[in-house]
């Protein structure tokens, strides 16, 4: 090739890249609308904002159903009812959405962001609210926001909430076993741990981080405690290092008992889901009451799967859903927040996913709430009454951030 | 002229032996046994333990994986619109990288196929990371230019090292004599060069196709979690504990590397 | 030196490779080491420190990291090259004399890693198609009996993976050399009298050398930098290096993302060093030969 063909060769180079430039444009962005300018608005003209437009929605996509659900019906539902393209953005963690945000907000990217609206809670909500990651406040604005009781409102992990995130769930941890290898399970953290001694390697958790492994040596360390209250209180240092010495003593004390001599962990609760389908270990567990039924509706658990909370009560919590404070479509964010927190999605949510709303059911109609108190799916499924008699409320944020840090280092790492 | 080499001679065909068959079976089950399980998994229900073999079968996780609702077509989607991208890119870049670094001779030559062989061999581990905070400030995180600027790192190279090969095969004269025969640069291009590198043209971007196809990491550090291919879903499923449609997507999944290496295998001398 | 006509082609030809190099690869590693000594603007620090590589020498995360990463790649490194010679040796007839061999045994090259890593969960996992087949036979009594070789201590697991698909590769680089000198050297060899040892020993192996050395360099750098097989096969704690340097770049504090980028850098050095030790042995070897690793 002469000099002629190096300059073909370049054009060709330049041609193509431009090309791939100018196809990955980003359309020009519409101004977007402050949470005051928002708030000024009615309901109908938010709605109308929202038309016709597409709406990124970052939840935890570790379970498919779920995934399918919002997917599938979900999505079709919002296209119907308002014409907007539900997109979901799939989590292995919600830290990863907070990481995301931090990094823009520290690099200076406040418009245009890829998240509309999340799915987050406790030390997530902290660090995002604290770190001014969020858009709002919105919630008072929602007209579904009626249906909600005033205490999810208030305080998320401890942290006050001040409506910069909607209501959405219930979760209440539950532990799960299988009547036909065992007919009495423990039903105390202490008579587990003696279970554990009797019955190397049978018993895991997932590795906290993750929320399930996490919440699940919460349970240790407010039992080492002794009252659950207090932790739900602002954070106390002597409390947190008087409780957590006991708790990483009774967890160090349990590890050569576990599976793999917890020398590893499953990473996720799918993960131990699969290790005790497979018969692996004989308990699982989860945040949501209705996972072992939902487990067995597909086929995944064997029929005699049933679940149980401890006598002392499990930790129970809410979900919310807020928006990133450099959304790129916060009136879009607020009709399908307002739509997913509707007393009709959230029972059929019940329904399919097995999913606890925390409605108030004097303000729902007589129909939803004849709906809400028939559709308890499941054989494996706790009542909603044992479920509250035995609720324990979550420990403020820094607990379990703190918590969880020192579990990888004094009990994974051994250090 | 183009030189054979000694291997010409031993290429007669010959009946096979049983040494040689013993061979084929060793190789083929190298990757034939992953794959009759992959399959197996994929169609099956409900295979736990103590089950050698599944007792029950189903095509759900086939339809799971091609139904939009999952997400799947998108991100293969995705991923062939990336990886397409990726070898067009690194083709125009290294057709005149090439040809100047096969067939002329200067000074610093070992030195510029050495800063070559880092982009591919290194990991773009840490020049995505390294890169991530720059794309942050220009808006390419999250965008699919963004992921197919950062699978060029070892992708371009690449292909510009097996474009070598063809070009050291070539003989510029050729192009002399069309010239002296009156046709014009392009001319000369279209229908003289670019014939006889065709085929290794075609092998350097499926190779070049290939690279951006299987790449995880880099990914989800520049596309940030916004830009979904293939494998992210691949290990998001197997981390989801759905078995049989993971060994789905995974059979997905390696369907172009099996096909860009037989195709190869007609083009490429044996062995290369 | 003056700048004539053909260096002002040769240089215009490379420009668009040089581009993208230079701007990608030795931006993002410039940015890289430069955001890892203490100019980061993610995590805010704006002056000089080497507090993210001191982590390797006091950090026991970071040691115990640095020590599995090695060993493991090591350990997959010699058994890949052990395993790839002795395949190339006993079926380099067989794939000299039918093609179909030559055709099957590119087919390990076609698959991904993280395919094989999926492939090692399903049949060696302790309730895994091994350990189901040895148990409906008897020999071993539940999924307790079976040993741990995934997401085990030694890494088993890991180095199958590895092994499975880098044996493969590295036994066609050997072939190809094989072939390309033919018979001759050991038929010379077997007219001297040497015996089939003292041919394999003094003829064969020094002359493919060079092709098994440079392609368990190949190995050795992928596999120091290669995440998903440890991801999928090993341990929480400790990691290989890819796998912390992910964890850490995706941590909330972004304080931590420093020793990430730092983790990526001491990754690439690494695999400079073994690119250069490449490059040396490469001379002996053909344009055909390049390192295929996916």
């Amino acid at each position: 090739m002469s000099s002629r063909s190096l300059t073909f060769g370049s054009r060709l180079f330049l041609a193509i890249a431009l090309l791939a430039i100018a196809s990955a444009c980003k359309h020009e962005q519409p101004a977007v609308p402050t949470s005051a300018q928002l708030a000024g608005l009615d309901w109908q003209n938010i709605e109308r904002q929202a038309h016709g437009t597409t709406v990124h929605f970052a939840m935890w996509a570790g379970d498919q159903a779920r995934n399918r659900y919002f997917q599938g019906t979900v999505a079709d539902q919002l296209k119907r009812q308002f014409d907007i393209t539900l997109h979901i953005i799939p989590l292995g963690d919600t830290s990863e959405a907070v990481n995301k945000l931090l990094t823009e907000k520290g690099g200076g990217k406040t418009s245009g962001g890829g998240i509309d609206m999340l799915w987050i809670n406790g030390e997530n909500f902290r660090t995002a609210k604290q770190g001014s990651l969020l858009w709002g406040p919105f919630a008072a604005s929602l007209p579904n926001i009626r249906y909600f009781r005033d205490q999810a409102r208030d305080r998320d992990f401890g942290t006050p909430i001040g409506d910069m995130e909607a209501p959405w769930m219930r979760a209440q941890f539950v532990m799960a076993y299988d009547n036909a290898r065992l007919s009495a399970p423990p039903r105390t953290l202490k008579d587990l741990e003696e279970w554990i001694k009797q019955h190397p390697g049978r018993f895991t958790y997932p590795a906290p981080p993750d929320f399930t492994g996490s919440v699940f040596i919460r349970h240790l360390l407010v039992a080492c405690g002794g009252d659950a209250r207090q932790f739900a209180a602002n954070f106390d240092q002597q409390l947190y290092d008087k409780a957590s010495r006991c708790a990483f003593d009774q967890l160090n004390e349990m590890r050569p008992y576990l599976w793999r001599k917890g020398e590893t962990y499953p990473s996720s609760p799918s993960e131990l889901d699969r290790l005790f389908a497979n018969g692996e270990i004989d308990f699982s567990m989860n945040y949501g009451p209705s996972f072992a039924s939902q487990h067995i509706a597909r086929g995944d658990f064997p029929q005699t799967t049933r679940t149980f909370v401890f006598d002392q009560g499990t930790i129970g919590n809410h979900s919310y859903l807020a928006v990133p404070f450099n959304a790129s479509n916060p009136a879009g964010a607020l009709v399908v927040i307002n739509f997913l927190m509707s007393p009709e999605h959230e029972l059929d949510q019940m329904r399919v996913l097995g999913d606890i709303p925390p409605l108030v059911p004097e303000r729902l109609s007589v129909q939803d709430r004849k709906d809400a108190e028939s559709s308890i799916p499941g054989p494996a499924t706790l009542s909603m009454s044992e479920l509250q008699t035995h609720q324990l409320p979550e420990p403020d944020a820094e607990y379990t951030r703190r918590f969880q840090q020192d579990w990888a280092k004094k009990v994974l790492q051994q250090r | 002229m183009i030189a054979r080499d000694k291997s010409a001679k031993y290429l007669r065909s010959v009946r096979p032996g049983l040494a040689d068959l013993f061979a084929s079976v060793v190789f083929a089950s190298f990757a034939g046994l992953p794959l009759l399980l992959l399959l197996l998994r994929s169609f099956s229900k409900n295979w736990f333990w103590p089950d050698i073999f599944p007792h029950e079968f189903s095509l759900r996780s086939w339809m799971y994986i091609f139904d939009p609702a999952s997400g799947i077509p998108a991100a293969m989607g995705v991923s062939v619109v990336i990886a397409l991208a990726v070898a067009a890119l690194s083709l125009a870049i290294s057709v005149p990288a090439a040809r100047v670094l096969a067939l002329e001779e200067f000074s610093g030559k070992r030195f510029c196929i050495l800063l070559l062989m880092l982009p591919v061999l290194a990991p773009p581990l840490a020049s995505a990371m390294g890169l991530h905070a720059a794309f942050l400030k220009i808006g390419l995180t999250d965008s699919i230019l963004g992921v197919v600027l950062v699978h060029l790192i070892p992708a371009a190279p690449y292909c510009t090292l097996m474009l070598m090969s063809s070009f050291s095969n070539f003989d510029p004269d050729l192009e002399g004599q069309a010239r002296t025969l009156g046709a014009s640069p392009k001319a000369v291009f279209w229908h003289v060069t670019l014939p006889a590198i065709a085929p290794g043209m075609a092998v350097a971007a499926g190779f070049a196709f290939l690279v951006s196809w299987s790449q995880y990491l880099v990914t989800l550090f520049i596309g940030g979690g916004r830009v979904l291919t293939l494998p992210m879903l691949l290990i998001a499923m197997q981390r989801g504990g759905d078995a049989a449609a993971t060994a789905a997507i995974a059979i997905i999944f390696l369907a172009p590397t099996v096909l860009v290496l037989v195709v190869v295998a007609r083009y490429l001398k044996p062995l290369s | 030196m003056r700048l004539n006509s053909k260096h002002l082609r040769i240089a215009s030809n490379l420009a668009p490779m040089a581009l993208t190099v230079g701007l990608l690869f030795a931006g993002g590693m410039l940015f890289a080491v430069l955001q890892s000594v203490g100019w980061s603007s993610v995590s805010g620090e704006n002056h000089f420190t080497a507090r993210h590589y001191d982590n390797f020498v006091t950090d026991a995360e970071f040691k115990d990291s640095l020590l599995i990463t090695f060993a493991l790649a090591s350990v997959s490194t010699l058994l890949s090259a052990t395993t790839g010679l002795l395949l190339a040796l006993s079926f380099r007839r067989a794939a000299q004399r039918w093609r179909p061999v030559r055709v099957l045994a590119q087919v390990p090259l076609a698959m991904p890693h993280t395919v094989m890593a999926l492939v090692v969960l399903e049949f060696l996992s302790p309730s895994g198609i091994l350990a189901r087949v040895l148990s409906g036979v008897g020999v071993i009594h539940g999924s307790e009996g079976f040993p741990v070789l995934t997401n085990d201590r030694l890494g088993i697991g890991i180095i199958v993976a590895y092994v499975l698909k880098e044996a493969p590769f590295v036994a066609l680089m050997v072939v190809a050399v094989l072939l390309r000198i033919g018979d001759d050297y050991d038929a010379v060899a077997r007219t001297l009298g040497a015996s089939r040892w003292n041919r394999l020993a003094h003829v064969t192996l020094p002359l493919v050398a060079p092709a098994l050395v440079s392609s368990s360099l190949v190995v050795f750098a992928f596999i120091s930098g290669a995440y998903e097989v440890p991801f999928l096969l090993g341990r929480q704690y400790p990691a290989m290096l890819p796998v912390v340097a992910q964890h850490k770049f995706m941590d909330v504090d972004l304080a931590v993302r420093p020793d990430a980028i730092a983790i990526g850098v001491i990754i690439a050095i690494t695999t400079a060093i073994f690119v250069v030790g490449y490059m040396r042995l490469a001379r002996a070897l053909s344009t055909t030969e390049r390192p295929l690793i996916f």
